[in-house]
């Protein structure tokens, strides 16, 4: 991982009112933990070159593996699509809690969907729609009634942690429903014979969805009007409404938006595993909210995001190979450390300016 | 007039103006919640098969569930179905005042945490660190004292321990979001799944029972769990338990509304620059509010251990996220939280009624949960159907949903 993401995260938002001490403060902090990343990277790797019976080697081996590749952009598609969603509606002033929710509800409406029709795009688009319809409400309540994001965003993860498992129950007879077909991963030929970075072109075509998502959402932020309607609804909503454009639909349109994307996660998670489980947590876990973390540690930049997801990601599919080859540390220990990782990385970054307006209801002045 | 008189005067004036809206709002919740929940039975009913002898029949069509049951169930079930005549207090009304005494504690974890501006969504994994505490110190503890004498000593002893170590989980996220500004919503849902995570590798490993398959601590003696007086000790209720939750609803009252340090949280909650205007440590009140709020998660770890189980086991219920939803219903007032509690007990105790008696599935119940968070949250639209029923009037001012949303998140409480 280099440190890109600490040079681009800051960039969009170095121009505005952040007094530069602050500014540098962040810029740093963000720098050391990739910059402490990449050296404990480097250094495990050169370890595991000199000593490759030791544990440095069996995690050296486990770090250049091209199935460690697969696994961690696997895993990073949930919480990419949900983080890309959190930033569309926290960026235009609605903090969205609620994301567990969308991943939730889109993961079992796509397996359900996928069941009836037999077909896995139907199903996606039926995950998408689920996750959207949520979103829906979650905007008519914060937006049209003002309620208090937070609180809102809580019980829409709530309704979504009971209602997935309570209609599979209804449907299915369990928490658990039973497994559908799976797309297959789409290879790109020669190049997914390279060591290591074929994973990238030996893929599910979820990822490769991400990929396009990620580079869409930076451009709708950096090149189009819309992007910047988004960021003035979120941090200077009167001016917006100055100029004409109404914020509401603005903030309508970014948490619909943050919907769809979520629900791609979602959707694609359990699809391609080609079953949801709902028992407990749910087959989605806390990735909802490792997004936000994944986010806030972006700076609210898409590739940003798409980065630290990828790290935390990483981690999560590090520690389940680890698993897989019973080194010393216990299974229950290793299984808990994205949770802590998000804990530190949290607390190293402390503070994340959030946009001016966002928590904020806007009253149109008319 | 300074700015700490202007923090009061605004924290009165909010109290006044809302208490009975706030009531109103939280009936009405709860009424539209169960409503919805009765069509999502009547949907679930159409999505299910059934025999035709089965069926109910409503506005022409079958359904395989009737809500009417559901709800019956639900609601008189949980009071050990006080209309029939035969009544016992050993029934399901005991099951009711189990779940009731630990949403109390729950439910003030959350409210008190709430008052001083801070979401503490890890009242669940408070709790879950409470819980294992408890039972290992009063395992070894039991070792020492035992008969009567021993259950005096070893019950205060357990809570002391649920409510220590709950405290220092708590203070965690207080220290995390104090000292480094990390929002204390991410931290303590991620503490949540660390607390599971480190119980299930400590009590599958060095504490697990040898002789039960469950992972599990070693069960407690029986001197020293909760004596269950007056009721029957099947349905593990101890009235000493409930006295005891009774005793911290007006605890925390009075902590809250008539001391130096409720004042310090209150003020905090709802206007934190002003507070700080007033000469509030803003740091060590949010540290210390977060760490008592934790110390009552504990303690509903402990009696969860001393009255339910009798042992610790992994997969504690989540205790911890409904006292979200009694804290939210009460409207973070303590008080309330007593009665959000028990209409939350009956919810939970129902939940076992319709399991026995319908085909519907539990998780209803976590919908409900859910949905009355939801309409809590927006007194706007109760407001707007009052206005639109005859004879009613409009009031002007906004209500925030809880004692204290954080100025900068929502400032609408003192507008």
């Amino acid at each position: 991982m280099s440190d890109a993401p600490a040079d681009r995260a800051d960039d969009d938002t170095a121009a505005e009112n952040v007094e530069r001490e602050t500014l540098f403060e962040r810029y740093t902090t963000r720098a050391l933990v990739a910059g402490v990343t990449v050296v404990a990277v480097v250094a495990l790797l050169l370890a595991g070159l000199a000593f490759p019976d030791s544990l440095a080697g069996t995690l050296a081996d486990v770090l250049t593996s091209r199935n460690t590749l697969a696994a961690t952009l696997r895993l990073s598609v949930p919480i990419a699509f949900a983080a890309l969603g959190g930033i569309f509606a926290e960026k235009s002033g609605v903090i969205n809690i609620g994301l567990e929710g969308f991943l939730i509800i889109s993961a079992f409406g796509a397996i359900y969907v996928a069941d009836i029709t037999g077909g896995v795009w139907i199903g996606f688009a039926g995950g998408v729609v689920a996750s959207t319809l949520l979103a829906a409400l979650f905007a008519v309540v914060t937006i049209g009634f003002r309620a208090d994001q937070i609180i809102a965003g809580l019980a829409v993860w709530l309704i979504a942690l009971g209602l997935a498992p309570f209609a599979s129950q209804v449907i299915y007879g369990s928490p658990n429903t039973p497994t559908v077909a799976t797309s297959p991963s789409i290879t790109v030929p020669v190049l997914a014979d390279l060591p290591f970075f074929g994973a990238l072109f030996s893929a599910s075509p979820s990822v490769y969805m991400l990929f396009a998502a990620v580079a869409g959402s930076w451009y709708v932020f950096e090149r189009t009007a819309f992007g910047r309607w988004i960021r003035a609804s979120g941090e200077n909503p009167k001016a917006l409404d100055t100029a004409g454009v109404s914020v509401t639909r603005v903030r309508y349109a970014a948490v619909l938006i943050s919907g769809v994307l979520a629900g791609m996660g979602g959707a694609a998670l359990s699809l391609d595993l080609g079953q949801f489980t709902g028992n407990g947590p749910t087959m989605v876990n806390g990735k909802g909210f490792i997004a936000i973390v994944a986010y806030l540690f972006g700076n609210y930049n898409p590739v940003g995001a798409f980065l630290s997801t990828m790290l935390f990601a990483g981690l999560d599919a590090v520690q389940t190979v680890l698993q897989l080859q019973g080194i010393g540390i216990p299974r229950q220990l290793i299984r808990i450390t994205p949770f802590v990782v998000v804990i530190v990385v949290l607390a190293l970054v402390g503070r994340t300016r959030l946009p001016e307006a966002a928590g904020d209801h806007y009253e149109t002045e008319d | 007039m300074s700015a700490a008189d202007r923090a009061r005067d605004a924290l009165s004036r909010l109290a006044r103006a809302s208490a009975t809206e706030r009531i109103l709002i939280s009936t009405a919740a709860l009424v539209l919640s169960v409503l919805i929940g009765a069509v999502l039975v009547l949907v679930a009913g159409r999505m299910t098969t059934c025999t035709a002898g089965e069926a109910v029949y409503y506005f022409g069509t079958g359904f395989c569930y009737d809500p009417v049951v559901v709800f019956d169930r639900l609601f008189l079930g949980a009071l050990g179905d006080p209309l029939s005549g035969s009544w016992s207090p050993n029934g399901q009304f005991a099951v009711t005042l189990r779940e009731t005494t630990l949403l109390i504690f729950t439910g003030l974890s959350v409210a008190l945490a709430f008052r001083a501006g801070i979401f503490n969504i890890g009242t669940q994994g408070q709790m879950v660190v409470g819980a294992l505490a408890t039972a290992l110190g009063v395992l070894w503890a039991s070792s020492l004292v035992s008969g009567v004498l021993g259950t005096v000593v070893l019950i205060p002893f357990g809570l002391l321990v649920g409510a220590v170590f709950g405290g220092l989980y708590g203070a965690v996220p207080g220290l995390l979001k104090a000292y480094a500004d990390a929002n204390e919503v991410i931290t303590t849902i991620m503490l949540n799944f660390i607390a599971t995570g480190v119980a299930l590798y400590l009590v599958s490993g060095v504490f697990k029972d040898p002789e039960s398959a469950a992972n599990q601590t070693v069960p407690l003696p029986e001197f020293a769990q909760f004596p269950a007086l007056f009721f029957g000790a099947r349905q593990d209720f101890s009235i000493v338990a409930l006295a005891f939750g009774l005793l911290a609803v007006g605890a925390l009252y009075y902590v809250l509304e008539h001391t130096a340090f409720g004042y310090d949280v209150r003020t905090s909650g709802v206007q934190p620059e002003a507070a700080e205007y007033g000469g509030v440590d803003a740091k060590r009140t949010v540290v210390a509010s977060l760490t008592l709020s934790g110390a009552l998660g504990g303690i509903a770890g402990a009696m969860y251990v001393m009255m339910v189980l009798g042992t610790f086991q992994t997969g504690i219920p989540a205790y911890g996220f409904d006292g979200i939803t009694v804290s939210i219903l009460a409207g973070n007032n303590p008080l309330g939280v007593g009665v959000a509690a028990l209409l939350f007990g009956v919810l939970k105790s129902g939940t076992t009624v319709v399991q026995f008696a319908t085909d519907v599935p539990p998780q209803l119940v976590g919908v409900l949960r859910g949905l009355i968070i939801l309409f809590v949250a927006m007194p706007e639209f109760f407001r707007l159907l009052a206005r639109g029923l005859p004879g009613a009037g409009s009031r002007p001012e906004a209500v925030a949903t809880d004692g204290g949303v954080p100025g900068e998140r929502g400032g609408e409480a003192d507008e």
